[in-house]
C-alpha cells in the first residue's frame, strides 16, 4: 500500500504517458512477424472523482509510479508473437490472462514473470487478472489487445468491410464499496450497486464543469475515445465491457455496421443506432462510418455528436451529475 | 478539436456543485461555484444565449410539441405515478396529456419541423431518436443547447422508413424515464401498410414500447442530481412494467393499438421499442415473427424468431402471420443490467380467429 500516497490521480484519470502521441490507435501492415515485448507493472492507487471521493484501483500500468486503468491498447498482427513481463509491485497474487489465448497462472506477490504467446485469430482481445474473478478486474487490471489480420491495415478480419482508423472503448462501472473491502484484503459483502462510469478510464465533464476540454480528464475530449473523422474515415470501434453492467451502446449522427458480437463474426452487418453490449467482458466491433448525417436538411458534413451508453443510470456519477459518466463526443471535421 | 469550451453557450446554472466534497485530494475534487438563482438550481442546463435555429428553411410537415410534467399513469393496483411528456400543440403545463406522447408520423422525403415549446418552468429538448440530423436539430444540450422559456424548431429529413422514437435529451437519465416519450414512424412512399419501400406488406400494427418505472425516480425534480447531489439515478429499481403507456401488468393485455386481434391469413406488424433503461426479453408466446427491420434500417436477411432479446432504446419491427387460431400471450422480461434477474413482466396478446 506504499504507493497510497503519490499514485494519486486527478479526476477519474489515468496517466498522461497513456496520452501521448496520436489519439487513435496506429497501425502499419507488416509482410512478415514480429515479436512485440511490453512491461507491465502491477500497481495500485487512489483515482479521484468528481464528488470529491477517492476510489481504490489496480493496473497493468507502463511504470512502477503509474497506474494505468486500463492498461495500454496492444495492437499486433496474426502470427506475431507476444512477449509481456509483468511485474507484481503488490503484496497479493495477480495474473494475466486472455480467453482461449493465455494464463500466465497465479504471480506471487512481488514476483516477475514473463509470458509468451502467439496469436492467430484476428480480432480484438480483453486482456485481464482472472484471479479473485471478477475481483481484479473490476478494480482495473484489465486492457484491450487488437489482433490485426496478417499483412493487413483495413480489415478487422480477412474480408470484413474495412475501415481507416481505429479507435479502442472500453467501458467499465465502478462500486466504491467492493473497491474499498477488496483494498483491504476483504470479500464484498453488499450487493453489486456501480456509483461511476467510465469510457477508457474517464467519465465526461461537460461544458462548465471542472476538467471539460482536458483531455486527461474529460472522456468527450479524450483523443483515445472521442472520434474525429471527416465524410469517408470509416471508423472501426473495438469494444469491451470491464464491467459487470449491459450497456446500451448509441451513436448519434450515423448508425454503425455491427461486424462482431463477443468475437463471433455476424452473418450479416445490421446497421444498428444501438448495440446491446454484455456485462462482465462483452465484446462489439462496430465500424462508425462518418457518412453525411442521412437526416440532417440542408445536407451537411460537419457537425459534433454524441456517443452515450442508453442505459442511462451510467450517464451518472455519484447517484447524479448526468453527464459526468461513460460518453464522449463524435467530431464530424 | 472541439471549440466548445470557449463557447458562449457554455455555461452552468444555479448553485454550483452541491456534493459536499470533503476530499480536497487532487484536480478532481470539487469547489463550490456557479452563481445562484435561476432554472430551480440546476446546473449544466445549456440555454443562456436562447439561439435559434440557424438553418431553418421551409418544412413539408410540422408538428407542435409542449410539454407537462403534472401528469399521472394509474396502474393496475390503483396506485399512481406522477408522468412528464410532451402535448400535442404548443399549450403546456395545463391538464398534463397523455403518455407515451402523441406519435410524430411521416412520410419518407419529407422535410420536417418539431416546434417544441417550454414553459419558464423549466428546461427539456427533444432528441429524435435514431434520426440523424445536423447537430443544431439534435436536441443535445451540451453540444448545442436546451429549449426554455421560448419555442424552438427542430428540422430534419425523413431519410429511412421505419421506428424511431423521440425523447427529452436533459438530464436524460431522469426525464425519459419521466416518460417523454413517444413513438416516431416513417412511413414509405408506399404509405401505411408497407413497412419500407419494396419490404413486406402488413393489415395491422400495433406499437410495443416496453418501459419499467421506479416510482422513487418519479418524485424527482426536473434538476435532480444536475448539481451533484446523490438522488440516486445510478440505481433504477423498477416495481411498474408497462406497455406503451398501460400497466403490463393486466391492463396491456386488451388495450387497443397494443393487443391484437386479427384473422390467420392476416398479417400484424408490432412496432417493439425498448423503451427502458434495463435490458429485455421478449417472449412471443408460440407465435414465430419476423424481424425485417430494426432501428430504421432493413436487415439485409430477414429473421423468424420466437422471441428476441434487446436493450434500451433499440427498435425491432417484427411480422406475424399465424397459421393457427388462438390465443398467444407476449410477455416481456425486464432483466437487472447486472445479473439478469427477472425484475418484472408485461405482457399484451395476440388474438388469432
Ligand atoms: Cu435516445
Ligand atoms: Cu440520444
Amino acid at each position: 500500500m506504499k504507493r497510497r500516497d503519490f499514485l494519486r490521480l486527478g479526476g477519474a484519470g489515468c496517466v498522461s504517458t497513456m496520452l501521448s502521441g496520436l489519439g487513435l490507435l496506429s497501425w502499419s501492415a507488416r509482410s512478415h512477424a514480429e515479436l512485440i515485448q511490453r512491461t507491465f507493472y502491477i500497481t495500485e492507487g487512489f483515482i479521484d472523482q468528481i464528488d470529491g471521493t477517492s476510489i481504490y484501483f489496480r493496473g497493468f500500468s507502463s511504470s512502477s509510479d503509474s497506474l494505468d486503468v486500463p492498461g495500454e491498447a496492444l495492437v499486433v498482427q496474426a502470427g506475431d508473437t507476444v512477449e509481456i513481463t509483468l511485474v507484481n509491485t503488490l503484496s497479493s497474487s495477480h495474473s494475466f490472462v486472455i480467453d482461449g489465448v493465455v494464463d500466465s497462472g497465479s504471480i506471487a506477490p512481488g514476483q516477475t514473470r514473463t509470458v509468451r504467446f502467439s496469436v492467430e485469430k484476428p480480432g480484438t482481445y480483453m486482456y485481464y487478472d482472472a484471479l479473485d474473478a471478477p475481483h481484479n478486474r473490476l478494480l482495473g487490471l484489465h486492457g484491450g489487445m487488437a489482433v490485426m489480420p496478417a499483412g493487413s491495415d483495413n480489415e478487422l478480419y480477412p474480408g470484413s468491410p474495412t475501415f481507416v482508423q481505429q479507435y479502442f472503448w472500453i467501458f467499465h462501472d465502478i462500486d466504491p464499496a467492493w473497491h474499498d473491502r477488496l483494498s483491504r484484503g476483504l470479500t464484498p459483502n453488499t450487493e453489486y450497486v456501480p456509483r461511476f462510469f467510465t469510457i477508457n478510464g474517464l467519465g465526461a465533464r461537460p461544458p462548465g464543469a471542472p476538467g471539460n476540454g482536458d483531455p486527461a480528464t474529460d472522456a468527450m475530449h479524450d483523443p483515445r475515445t472521442a472520434l474525429h473523422g471527416k465524410v469517408g474515415d470509416r471508423t472501426l470501434v473495438r469494444i469491451l465491457n470491464a464491467g459487470m453492467c449491459s450497456q446500451s451502446v448509441h451513436t448519434h449522427g450515423n448508425h454503425m455496421e455491427w461486424l462482431t458480437q463477443n468475437g463471433e463474426v455476424r452473418a450479416d452487418v445490421w446497421k444498428k443506432d444501438c448495440l446491446y453490449l454484455d456485462g462482465n467482458k462483452g465484446a462489439l466491433d462496430v465500424i462508425y462510418p462518418f457518412e453525411t448525417p442521412p437526416d440532417a436538411w440542408p445536407p451537411t458534413d460537419v457537425g459534433e455528436y454524441p456517443m452515450h451508453l442508453h442505459s442511462e443510470m451510467s450517464q451518472t456519477a455519484a447517484g447524479g451529475y448526468y453527464m459526468f459518466g461513460a460518453l464522449t463526443d463524435i467530431f464530424f471535421e | 478539436m472541439s471549440d466548445r469550451r470557449t463557447s458562449v453557450n457554455a455555461m452552468r446554472r444555479g448553485g454550483g456543485f452541491g456534493g459536499g466534497s470533503t476530499s480536497g485530494g487532487g484536480s478532481g475534487g470539487m469547489s463550490g461555484g456557479g452563481s445562484g438563482g435561476g432554472m430551480g438550481g440546476g446546473c449544466y442546463i445549456y440555454d443562456e444565449n436562447q439561439q435559434a435555429n440557424p438553418r431553418l428553411v421551409s418544412a413539408d410537415v410540422s408538428f407542435d410539441r409542449g410539454i407537462y410534467m403534472n401528469g399521472s399513469m394509474t396502474m393496475d393496483d390503483g396506485n399512481s405515478v406522477r408522468i412528464w411528456g410532451f402535448t400535442e400543440g404548443g399549450g403546456g403545463m395545463g391538464m398534463g396529456g397523455s403518455f407515451p406522447s402523441p406519435a410524430i408520423r411521416v412520410n419518407q422525403g419529407q422535410i420536417v419541423h418539431t416546434n417544441l415549446s417550454v414553459p419558464m418552468c423549466c428546461a427539456h429538448t427533444i432528441h429524435h431518436h435514431g434520426i440523424e440530423p445536423d447537430k443544431y436539430s439534435d436536441g443535445v444540450g451540451h453540444i448545442t443547447w436546451d429549449v426554455s422559456s421560448r419555442t424552438y424548431t427542430y428540422q430534419w429529413k425523413a431519410s429511412h422508413a421505419g421506428t424511431y422514437f423521440y425523447h427529452c435529451h436533459t438530464n436524460t437519465v431522469l426525464h425519459a424515464e419521466m416518460g417523454m416519450y413517444g413513438a416516431l414512424i416513417i412511413d414509405p412512399p408506399e404509405g401505411m401498410g408497407t413497412l419500407f419501400s419494396g419490404g413486406p406488406v402488413y393489415d395491422q400494427e400495433v406499437i410495443w414500447a416496453v418501459d419499467e418505472i421506479d416510482s422513487y425516480w418519479h418524485t424527482l425534480d426536473w434538476t435532480a442530481g444536475t448539481c451533484g447531489a446523490d438522488v440516486g439515478l445510478n440505481d433504477l429499481n423498477p416495481d411498474y412494467f408497462i406497455i406503451t403507456g398501460v400497466d403490463g401488468a393486466q391492463s396491456a393485455l386488451n388495450a387497443p393499438g397494443i393487443a391484437a386481434t386479427l384473422n390467420v391469413g392476416e398479417k400484424l406488424l408490432a412496432r417493439y421499442i425498448c423503451a427502458g433503461y434495463h435490458p429485455q426479453r421478449l417472449d412471443f408466446g408460440g407465435l414465430t415473427g419476423t424481424i425485417h427491420m430494426s432501428d430504421g434500417r432493413a436487415l439485409p436477411r430477414p429473421v423468424q424468431v420466437k422471441g428476441l432479446r434487446a436493450h434500451s432504446a433499440e427498435r425491432y419491427d417484427i411480422i406475424f402471420e399465424p397459421t393457427q387460431p388462438g390465443e398467444y400471450i407476449i410477455s416481456a422480461d425486464i432483466l437487472h443490467w447486472v445479473t439478469g434477474e427477472v425484475l418484472g413482466t408485461a405482457r399484451t396478446r395476440i388474438t388469432v380467429l
